[in-house]
Formats: structure tokens, C-alpha cells, sequence
């Protein structure tokens, strides 16, 4: 296993109290594996994300562990963290556009970065031009500032520079809505590429677009007002779900070769419940067209099916 | 061979070496390019530079002090004394040279104290934040509702003994709180930007990404500054010796002013007392601040016309 995440709770400190952005998520992730993390806005899929990486002020780390190829990761001590990132943990970010300053030089940022890391520059800059090639750069890209390149261009420049250390473990945050549809997919390939030759060994891929993940993702991970709802292969999510809300999720969603002329889109009618103070139970439970009186009891993240978590009574 | 050369000349980047790459110069260029075209730039470049030179080499061919009694006195320019004489005899040329000299001085030193307080304060504050925020934002407010002038005032009356350079710190001391606000703005609004994030999630020092990846970002802002400053130090200066506070010791264009207007070069239309000092004071602050308006439209794309 590479990563084991433990009943992770992370909480949004406010002044009304803490908003339960991450309550009890566990998951665990295999060598090379990719998981797409989906869910709507405020599912805590961002949140997940970064306390991964890092927590930001405001979050506080509540409960639980996460381990990273057999060592536990500090992720509620930023200090400690510091030599785990970009080793072991590395962020591709959301915006590229504004990931590069833009008064540097690529190839000086990326220099200063690594040295940073306390790694030998001369040592990785043969791997660098490997890389840039490997995903349609040539070298001169890094006398380049930021702003001669293309959106498209910085952010694979990104992706590049983000596992130059052969991270253990990449989190690609919303990695793809800031870019045009085609764009999307050469950057859900390349990440792909850089998981099969071994520059990554796994991979968190967040993003809200269901289709595109599960393109590129092995698993997909649905999570729901801050909790894991189910998590299975990609193929097993979109064809066989068995958690009602990744069921009306799915069923939202347009298909190609589908006409709608005839009957609407359904959506899923209601609104996740707040978190700054969640309902007791199953959080889905007021939408949920399958909720029953147990439902008032938290169901277990369970292994339903090998390979296959959802957390919902009526999964089995 | 082709695939060779980039390589090595990264790799001489990389051990500091100096790398024959084009671009630096090609960026440098371009402002060259720019500035080179914009008039407002070049006349005020020329008027302040003119003035400087003037300032910095003209002092080492007067033979004796500006203060010394040389000559006739009261006597209209002529060929020997080309600005003429004071009532007690001194060259007011000797004079004028010496002044430029102290009033650059107290703009450098003035401006330059200015512009280092405000900057660190700004830069501090816009990036920590929280409790060192509210504290340098308190001392900030309190400097500026402080009547800088009055407090100069005071300070110059109680002083014995007073220099140029003691000036300008004074001046510093007091001008620097707008700086420390604007710079605390613009840090604040570039710390929350993606790449700022990124290179404090790789644990580098607070100095380190405040140097290289905020303030970069606002150099050209930062050098207007510090114009803006030393022009605003010279007139500070020149209020503070005109009305008898400058340097004990001696010369400067305020204090000129001051001994004109005391022993009665206006009633006594001794003209070349008064306006060489007025003009001087004049054109510096004022080419100073069309240079500004010049290096503006440089250093901005938006303002640039082909």
C-alpha cells in the first residue's frame, strides 16, 4: 500500500464553530495506483487534497493518520512536513497561469526550487530535458518567462517540474477546469504517462468532471459532505455503483449518443447539509430515495465487493 | 553536438558561472528601447543628471569655501563671479555648486532612509500578517497623523549642532509611512497569489520569498518610489532651511534662500541672490517627477506607446 489514510478529520476553524470539512475518511491506495476523488462542491475533496500536502491556517487536523509507504506523514505539523514534500508529496496546482512568477525564468525557478529541496541541480537537469521532451517541450522553454508560454505549455511545465523528485505520492487539485476540453485530456494523459513510467507512484487526481477521470483514474473515489460515499474501480463506479448518491450522480450525467429530447436530466433534488454542524448519521440521508430508519446511524465505510468501499446500508 | 551545447550552458548557469544567454539583455533591451524614446524620461533624465554633474564636479574647481568672503560685495554676475556676490562678499556661484551638492545629498540620504524603513515595514507586515501586521500598522498610522514638519522642527531647534546628512536621516525617519502603506497593500495582494504559495509549500525563508518572488514583482514600483521620495526629501529640506532650521554648517539651496530673504536681496532686487537657489530647487524636484511620469510609461506595457 502505498498511502493508508486513517479516519481522517480535518475542520475548518470559523468563528461559528467548526465547519467538519473532513469527518472520519478513510481510503487506502495501491503502488501506481490513480484515484479520482470526485464529488460535488464542498464534498471536502479539496480539503482532502490539501492535508495531504498542506494544511492551510485556517484547517485543523482533528483526528487520524496517514501513512506513506510505511511512514507516518505529519500532515498536522507544517514544519516537519516541509522534507516530505516534493520528495515524497508533490502538488500539481490548480492554476498554472499563476503557478510560475512571472519575473523569473523557468529554468531559474526550477533551479532554485530543487536546490531548495537540497538536491543537486546539475545532477536532475538531464532528467528536466528528458521530461520537458517527454511531454512536447524543448529545452528552451526554460530561458522562457512564464508569460511567452501558452496555458497549455505552463502547465505542463508544471506537471514536469512538480515530479522531478519522483514523488511517492502526486495530488492533482482541479488540474483540468481551468483548461479547454482537448487541453484536459493531453493533461489527464501526460499524468497518466508520468504514473506509467514511474515518475509517480500514485496519484490523487481531484476534479468534479466524472467523465474525464474516469479516463485516466483505476479508481474513483465519490465523497459526499466531507465523507467517503464509495470508492471502486472506475469502471465498477460509472456501470455498477451501489451507494445511492454515486447512483443519482452517474444518472445526472449526459450520455453521448443519448437523446434527451423526450425526458429532462434528472438531477439530485435537495442540498448536502451543512457542516458546520452535520446532521447525526447517514449525511445523505435527507436525499437519499433509499433512506430507512437505520440510516440514522452512520454506516461504515465497508468493503462491499472486493476492491469495491461505499458506505450505505443498503450496498450490500 | 546541438543536443550538447544547451546543456552545458545550463550547467554553467547552474554553477553561477556568467552564461552567454541572450535574453537578459533582450529584456533589458526592450526597456532601453522604451526609455530611449520617451521624452518626458530623457528630459527629466537630462535636467536632474545635468544638475547632478554640475553638483558633483563644480564644487572641485571652486578654489576657497562657499562661505568664504571673496570677493565685492553685492555686486550684479560678471565674468569673475558669474553668479555675482552676497552682501558680504561670498561667491554666490561657489554657493549654488555647493548647495546642489547637499540637496542630492539629503534626497540620497532622506529618500533612501525613507525607502528602506517603508519597505521593510510594508513588506513585513503585508506578508505576516496577523499580530505583526496590526502592530506595524499601528506604528505606521501613528507616523503618518504625526505633523512631520513640526516634529522636524522641533527636532532641528533642539539640535546644536547640525549636519546634512542629520537632515536627511531626520527627513527619512518622518516620510516613510505612505511607502510602508502602498508596499503593504501590493504585498498583500501578490502574497496570495498561486506561485507565492508554491514556494512557501517548498519551505523556503520568509526573506528569501518576500526578495525573489514578491518584490520583483513590484521593482518597478519600488524604484518610483524611491524618485518620489528623493524629490519629496529635497523640498522638505529646503522648507526646513528656509526658514532658518537647515545645517549649522555648510551650504545648501534652502539655506541660500533663507540668508537671501534674511539680509534683504528682494528689497535690494539682488535677484542673482534668490533665484539661482529657487530655480535649482525647482527644476530638480520637477524633472524628478516628470522622469517619474517617463519611467512609468517605461516600466508599464499598458502605458507604452510604439
Amino acid at each position: 500500500m502505498s498511502l493508508d489514510v486513517n479516519d481522517l478529520a480535518v475542520y475548518y476553524r470559523t468563528l461559528r464553530g467548526d465547519v467538519r470539512a473532513l469527518d472520519g475518511v478513510s481510503f487506502s491506495l495501491a503502488d501506481g495506483e490513480i484515484m479520482g476523488l470526485a464529488g460535488e462542491s464542498g464534498s471536502g475533496k479539496s480539503t482532502l487534497g490539501k492535508s495531504l500536502i498542506r494544511m492551510d491556517a485556517r484547517m485543523r487536523h482533528v483526528a487520524g493518520t496517514v501513512r506513506l509507504d510505511g511512514a507516518e506523514l505529519p500532515v498536522a505539523d507544517d514544519a516537519r512536513m516541509v522534507p516530505f514534500r516534493f520528495h515524497q508529496v508533490s502538488l500539481v496546482p490548480q492554476y498554472a497561469m499563476s503557478a510560475l512568477n512571472p519575473t523569473r525564468r523557468i529554468g531559474r525557478m526550477v533551479r532554485e526550487l530543487v536546490r531548495s529541496r537540497g538536491v543537486d541541480y546539475a545532477g536532475v537537469h538531464p532528467e528536466l530535458l528528458r521530461r520537458l521532451e517527454l511531454v512536447g517541450l524543448d529545452e528552451q522553454v526554460l530561458r522562457r518567462y512564464p508569460i511567452e508560454l501558452s496555458g497549455g505549455m505552463k502547465q505542463r511545465v508544471v506537471m514536469v517540474v512538480s515530479t522531478l523528485l519522483n514523488p511517492s505520492l502526486l495530488i492533482a487539485d482541479e488540474v483540468t477546469s481551468a483548461l479547454d476540453v482537448s487541453t484536459q485530456r493531453a493533461v489527464a494523459e501526460a499524468l497518466a504517462g508520468f504514473r506509467d513510467r514511474g515518475f509517480v507512484k500514485s496519484m490523487v487526481f481531484v476534479t468534479h468532471d466524472l467523465a474525464l477521470v474516469h479516463q485516466i483514474a483505476d479508481t474513483i473515489m465519490v465523497m459526499y459532505a466531507g465523507r467517503p460515499a464509495e470508492k471502486a474501480s472506475s469502471r465498477t463506479i460509472i456501470e455498477a455503483p451501489r451507494h445511492p448518491y454515486t447512483r443519482m450522480l452517474i444518472s445526472s450525467l449526459p450520455e453521448v449518443g443519448v437523446t434527451f429530447a423526450g425526458k429532462r436530466l434528472q438531477g439530485i433534488p435537495g442540498r448536502p447539509p451543512g457542516l458546520l454542524d452535520p446532521p447525526p448519521g447517514c449525511r445523505f440521508r435527507d436525499r437519499c430515495p433509499l433512506a430507512f430508519d437505520k440510516c440514522a446511524e452512520q454506516p461504515p465505510f465497508a468493503e462491499v465487493a472486493p476492491g469495491h468501499w461505499a458506505a450505505c446500508w443498503k450496498a450490500e | 553536438m546541438s543536443e550538447m551545447e544547451p546543456d552545458v550552458r545550463a550547467v554553467q548557469a547552474a554553477e553561477g558561472l556568467p552564461a552567454q544567454a541572450g535574453p537578459p539583455e533582450r529584456r533589458l533591451g526592450e526597456s532601453l528601447h522604451f526609455a530611449l524614446r520617451n521624452p518626458k524620461l530623457l528630459i527629466g533624465g537630462g535636467v536632474v543628471g545635468a544638475l547632478l554633474l554640475t553638483g558633483l564636479v563644480a564644487p572641485l574647481f571652486v578654489q576657497e569655501g562657499p562661505n568664504v568672503y571673496v570677493g565685492p560685495q553685492a555686486q550684479a554676475p560678471s565674468a569673475q563671479y558669474w553668479l555675482g556676490t552676497t552682501n558680504f562678499g561670498q561667491d554666490v556661484f561657489a554657493q549654488f555648486v555647493f548647495g546642489l551638492r547637499s540637496t542630492f545629498l539629503v534626497g540620497l540620504v532622506g529618500g533612501g532612509i525613507a525607502a528602506v524603513v517603508g519597505m521593510v515595514v510594508g513588506f513585513t507586515a503585508g506578508y505576516r500578517g496577523g499580530l505583526v501586521d496590526e502592530v506595524l500598522n499601528m506604528i505606521t498610522n501613528v507616523v503618518l497623523v504625526l505633523p512631520a514638519l513640526v516634529v522636524l522642527i522641533i527636532a532641528a531647534a533642539y539640535l546644536q549642532a547640525r549636519g546634512i546628512a542629520l537632515q536627511g536621516l531626520f527627513i527619512g525617519l518622518t516620510s516613510w509611512p505612505w511607502v510602508a502603506r502602498a508596499v503593504r497593500a501590493q504585498t498583500l495582494s501578490l502574497a496570495t497569489r498561486d506561485f507565492v504559495d508554491l514556494a512557501r509549500l517548498s519551505g523556503r525563508r520568509a526573506h528569501s520569498i518576500v526578495f525573489r518572488e514578491i518584490a520583483p514583482n513590484m521593482s518597478s514600483y519600488l524604484f518610483m518610489t524611491f524618485i518620489l521620495l528623493f524629490g519629496g526629501a529635497i523640498l522638505i529640506a529646503a522648507g526646513l532651511d528656509f526658514i532658518g532650521l537647515g545645517p549649522t554648517e555648510g551650504v545648501s539651496l534652502g539655506l541660500m534662500m533663507h540668508n537671501a530673504v534674511t539680509w534683504g536681496a528682494l528689497q535690494l532686487g539682488m535677484w542673482w541672490w534668490f533665484v539661482p537657489p529657487g530655480l535649482g530647487i525647482t527644476a530638480i524636484v520637477g524633472s524628478l517627477y516628470i522622469m517619474n511620469v517617463g519611467l512609468d510609461e517605461v516600466f508599464n506595457p499598458k502605458l507604452r506607446e510604439l
